[in-house]
């Protein structure tokens, strides 16, 4: 049993240091109805400060801990004001988009600044360990403990015993009246940052020293672990943060314990989806009671669509499919293949998250889907390459939608939420279940893209394949979204209670949208693996997710052409400009930024 | 006549707070009754149990014969019932023409083969194909709308193709009204129709729920303006604090000292005033 | 008598619908003023520009000689406004005692905040019992003394109420309006807005009636009580006596 103690000891270590990251978002979204997604990046920066404190100017640990939380707190300072007041009064979506930007700018920063190489953060502490019962606890594991228990303590005193704790905790519960009382929100705003990103620093320093290891992707899992940790108590409900945290570790730990430790993910995202569909106001809440609704309506601006002439998108469909004819260089050809296949991934997104107004964060995992599915049944099923392709659209057309269909009840951020978990589980699944994936080891020597016994793998043959498909997609949505459905799917978006009071049902058609939408990332992620013909589990990311909805943001909302050229200009053009390679986080998040706060419905407008 | 809507004992909680108090209420075929009352009063909490955007914690709610409480809003708006909402619901970024199509969703047959297990599948096809069929029921809406538009003079017809959130605040209030009539419904819920609308645009208005009630339109109204109750009701309720304080024909209970001490308040005015 | 706040042509608009047309009135000093008015009259609107909450498109507000225009709603509690919401606002998850000292936010005298709190206790015997209550637990006419207690914290000169019989039984409303004149007594000038007409003209010394965002009445409270007019303004045109 003493193993038992140990990983009890060590669920309760990582639970306390979730609670840092998780408290911070509480406190964010209690006081602003805001998840913010760039707290992870916040605890990665305070993590590298700790690194440069240890490592430049060999501070003691006491003096590198108050370099981080002074730091970090300044920069949260600088969050708040820079990137998100000035956004008070645009749709409540658009603070979620641009802590996002902020999070892609703050990461590509570190990574540049520091390398994308991992580095050590070795705890100055004693490398002592002692007894407890079966178990043993060391010197870091104490101070992670104390600071945890110090940390919510001191908290509790500044939320209950002074005046800037009162207000903060007014302004959570009503904030008209905490104005009425004479309170400066904007003060309350930016306190609530520095506080929040204090506590993320902190965490990631420790963090850092724990698994004596730092790198600069390391904020994203940061954020996820706080946010489901954050929905397991309730959103904005500080004691149900640090429960949740509690909960989070155990389950990972026990999970770990049991089935190994490439599960801790998917234990966690588990237990945010079973919480989301079960109890979507957290383990505190009353049954009866419907979730709160911070951020009703979608990021559709009122605007007027630009109106592309038919003879325009005509020749635009010529030029690119005669691009192949000039003598280029087969680079260029590469490139826009790869801008093709993302158009698809976005048109994709840009149904589901513009047109029916789901913002989904984990497309990605379509690809994922697509791309396993379409290599699996060309090596393992034998089907020729011309049938694998739309076999993996129709499964994942199927599977994506049966994995999104629990959460169809859920709306705005939740969904959000939802479909981020569900990206994160198809890669751990992939991941884990080997026999069918050949598990960490990827999928290798996947037959190329051939007709009949005609390969196709010359980069020209390639590249009007897929632009023909991509043409092809894009007019069966374009005839989607002139018939009743594409009427039903914004009715839905605008306003679903309203969609309901006249006979629309939400889950019947939420799934078709999904399907169709997933039937056209299937194809991408399948014609992406018999391109590239190796592929695992980290092919595409949450980041390729992240990107997708840029794109679509660049394009408009729900906007089929929007979407292509949104996807054209944030893939071609960074890789056109060789030396931006690199920066191309840093142009996506930055690209958001702007856009969020001055031009919401993008290039060619919102439909 | 027979009823169309019987509602027996609903009751809504709110916490601590009895928003709707057990509350009986009937409507026959072909009846124009009013809910008039204060702010606050239940009126709209009382719509929304009946239109299925809330479920009442007791009693039951019959339309046409079948128990409804608890039932999902999209069922019951596909047994006939259509509403309006309060503050308006537009779709705002849709054309005022695809806003009145949304309410004729259930009437749609020839888009929505009956295919048990692959109904989703096969409307997607149909969608996407568009056959012969598919296509002449969408002319035939689209015809519909025209003639609904034209209810309202010049109002909508010119309107057709723009997007909602370009409109005034009473057109959009009239959109709301042609989308609840596109779905043809056996029962029309209009809360608070002339919200918002000047002394002319009001007049209008009445005019033109008038002219749905000489066609037999069943219609439930919730509505401030007292004078446009009183000319169109055939019986009018009051409530006050959840609980129904008054029903009769118009002037009965405009007269009725619950009503104006509810309105007035709880002392009685001066007797000049009374 | 002086006037304490006035407001002048004010236009305010919610997205395309006007709610008031070119509204202007005085609050005099040490009186007690009600608006009155029935449904979506444009009272509640009123309160809000006076607030700050919401800004008119045209007309000015001042307050002694404070443009209230130009400052944002802590800055107007500061200025000397005391606010009693729309269905109180209490701050639900704070006890009854945290949410009185939370109307003396803008003060930092420690030692008066002290003996205001004793005071308030003292004017709402009731309050002092449910102290350390959460303020959600209360009763409704117990929440609407929280909230005035509140709002006297503040130490204003004006306090703004918004509706504050409604909701309550009518025990509580002829306590609360007891207590509405008794802080009038101690020099605080008071302003409400009430749907309740016969109630507020009782105890006001001026009324402005509102209907669809115009004045069409005011006058001493005493001559209002008797006008006819007044009904009218809630229940319709037709003004002819009862049988």
């Amino acid at each position: 049993m003493g193993s038992w103690l140990d990983y009890t000891i060590n669920g309760l270590i990582i639970g306390n240091i979730y609670a840092l990251v998780a408290v911070g978002l509480a406190l964010i979204f209690g006081v602003s109805n805001l998840i913010n997604f760039a707290q992870g990046s916040v605890y990665a920066v305070g993590a590298y400060i700790g690194w440069t404190c240890f490592t430049y100017l060999h501070t003691p640990l006491a003096v590198t801990a108050l370099i981080v939380v002074v730091a970090c707190a300044g920069l949260g300072v600088a969050i708040e004001r820079i990137g998100l007041r000035p956004l008070a009064g645009a749709a409540r979506i658009a603070p979620l988009l641009a802590t996002i930007g902020i999070s892609l700018v703050l990461d590509q920063l570190l990574q540049i600044v520091f390398t994308p190489d991992p580095r050590a953060l070795t705890s100055p502490l004693p490398n002592w360990r002692i007894s407890v019962g079966g178990g043993t606890i060391g010197a870091l594991d104490l101070l992670i403990a104390a600071t945890g228990i110090v940390s919510a303590a001191v908290l509790y005193g500044f939320l209950r015993f002074t005046k800037l704790g009162w207000a903060v905790r007014a302004t959570a519960q009503d904030r008209d009246a905490a104005r009425q009382m004479g309170v400066n929100t904007d003060a309350v705003n930016m306190t609530v940052f520095a506080i929040a990103s204090a506590l993320g620093g902190l965490s990631g320093l420790l963090v850092g020293m724990y698994f004596n290891h730092i790198d600069p992707a390391m904020g994203f899992q940061a954020t996820l672990k706080g946010v489901v940790a954050q929905v397991i108590g309730g959103m904005g409900n500080v004691p149900g943060a640090i429960f949740g945290s509690l909960l989070l570790g155990l389950t990972e730990s026990y999970g770990v314990a049991i089935f190994g430790s490439s599960y801790r993910n998917l234990f966690s995202f588990a237990l945010l989806l079973l919480i989301l569909v079960l109890r979507p106001n957290g383990l505190f809440a009353s049954a009866r009671s419907t979730p709160p609704e911070p951020m009703t309506g979608s990021f559709v601006t009122p605007n007027r669509p630009v109106r592309v002439p038919r003879w325009a998108i005509v020749a635009a469909v010529v030029i690119a499919a005669a691009v192949p004819l000039i003598p280029a260089i087969p680079y260029v050809l590469q490139v826009l293949t790869n801008a093709w296949l993302f158009a698809m991934l976005a048109i994709s997104l840009t149904l589901v998250a513009g047109t029916l107004g789901q913002i989904s964060l984990g497309h990605a995992s379509l690809l994922l889907i697509g791309a396993y599915a379409s290599a699996l049944f060309a090596l393992d099923s034998h089907w020729p390459v011309w049938a694998s392709i739309p076999a993996a659209g129709i499964v994942t057309a199927l599977l994506g939608t049966a994995l999104i269909a629990p959460s169809f009840r859920l709306r705005s951020h939740y969904v959000s939420i939802a479909t981020l978990g569900i990206g994160e589980i198809v890669g751990l699944v992939i991941l884990n279940w080997e026999s069918l994936t050949r598990g960490p080891m990827g999928v290798t020597n996947i037959p190329p893209l051939q007709v009949g016994n005609i390969e196709l793998d010359n980069p020209r043959a390639a590249y009007w394949i897929t632009l023909g498909i991509l043409v092809l997609l894009a007019m069966m949505q374009t005839r989607l979204l002139r018939s009743h459905l594409g009427r039903i799917f914004r009715a839905i978006r605008d306003d679903d209670v309203a969609a309901r009071a006249h006979g629309i049902s939400l889950g019947r058609y939420k799934a078709i949208a999904f399907a169709f939408g997933g039937f056209a990332a299937g194809i991408s992620g399948g014609i992406a693996a018999h391109q590239y013909s190796y592929i695992n589990n980290e092919t595409f990311t949450s980041t390729v997710s992240i990107s997708a909805l840029t794109m679509v943001i660049l394009g408009g909302m729900g906007n089929v052409l929007g979407a292509i050229l949104g996807a054209v200009a944030l893939t071609a053009l960074p890789e056109m400009f060789r030396g931006t390679a690199e920066y191309r986080m840093l142009i996506y998040g930055v690209a958001l930024l702007l856009l969020v706060r001055f031009r919401p419905q993008g290039i060619l407008g919102t439909t | 006549m027979t009823d169309l809507l019987e509602c027996r004992a609903v009751t809504r909680r709110f916490g601590g707070v009895i928003a709707v108090k057990p509350i009986d209420l009937t409507l026959r075929e072909g009846e124009f009754l009013s809910i008039i009352g204060p702010n606050g009063a239940g009126k709209t909490t009382l719509f929304n149990l009946i239109s299925g955007h809330d479920v009442p914690d007791d009693g039951t709610i019959v339309l046409e014969g079948v128990a409804i409480a608890g039932r999902a809003p999209e069922r019951i708006a596909a047994m006939g019932l259509a509403r309006t909402f309060q503050h308006g619901r537009v779709f705002a970024n849709m054309s005022v023409r695809d806003n009145i199509l949304v309410g004729a969703h259930h009437r749609l047959r020839a888009v929505k083969p009956r295919l048990p297990g692959l109904g989703a599948l096969a409307e997607l096809a149909m969608a996407l194909i568009r056959p012969p069929a598919v296509a002449a029921e969408e002319a035939a809406l689209n015809h519909e709308v025209l003639e609904i538009a034209a209810l309202f003079g010049d109002r909508l017809t010119p309107r057709l193709d723009q997007p909602a959130h370009s409109l005034s605040y009473a057109n959009r209030r009239r959109v709301e009204i042609a989308r609840a009539l596109a779905l043809r419904p056996r029962l029309l819920l209009l809360d608070e129709p002339t919200a918002g609308m000047n002394e002319t645009e009001t007049a209008e208005m009445q005019s033109i729920i008038g002219g749905l009630k000489a066609r037999g339109q069943t219609i439930l109204l919730i509505e401030h303006k007292l004078d446009l109750v009183m000319r169109l009701s055939d019986r009018v309720i009051a409530m006050d604090d959840g609980a129904k304080i008054a029903e009769g024909p118009p002037h009965t209970v405009r007269q009725s000292p619950a009503v104006i001490e509810a309105y007035l308040g709880h002392r009685a005015m001066g007797e000049a005033a009374l | 008598m002086t006037a304490l706040l006035v407001l002048k042509g004010i236009d305010t608009f919610y997205g395309p619908v006007q709610v008031h047309f070119g509204l202007g009135m005085e609050v005099r000093q040490g009186q007690i003023v009600c608006l009155l008015g029935g449904n979506a009259s444009g009272k509640s609107t009123t309160m809000k520009i006076i607030l700050g909450l919401l800004r008119p498109r045209a007309g000015s507000i001042f307050f002694e000689a404070h443009d209230l225009a130009a400052l944002s709603t802590p800055q107007i509690i500061r200025a000397g406004i005391g606010s009693v919401p729309e269905a109180r606002r209490l701050f639900s998850a704070m006890t009854v005692r945290e949410n009185l000292l939370m109307g003396a936010f803008a003060r930092s005298d420690r030692a008066e905040i002290a003996r205001d709190l004793e005071r308030m206790l003292e004017l709402f015997p009731r309050v002092r019992q449910r102290l350390t209550s959460r303020a959600g637990t209360l009763s409704g006419g117990e929440q609407q003394m929280v909230a005035m207690a509140r709002a006297l914290m503040g130490r204003p000169k004006l306090i703004c109420m918004d509706e504050p019989t409604m909701g309550l039984s009518p025990l509580f409303v002829d306590r609360v309006l007891e207590l509405i004149q008794a802080v009038n007594k101690e020099g605080v000038t008071i302003f409400m807005v009430e749907q309740n007409a016969s109630l507020a003209l009782a105890i006001a010394h001026y009324a402005y009636v509102l209907q669809a965002g115009r004045i069409i009445l005011q006058g001493e409270a005493k001559d209002l009580a008797r006008d006819p007019r007044i009904r009218a303004a809630y229940l319709g045109g037709e003004t002819e006596p009862a049988a």
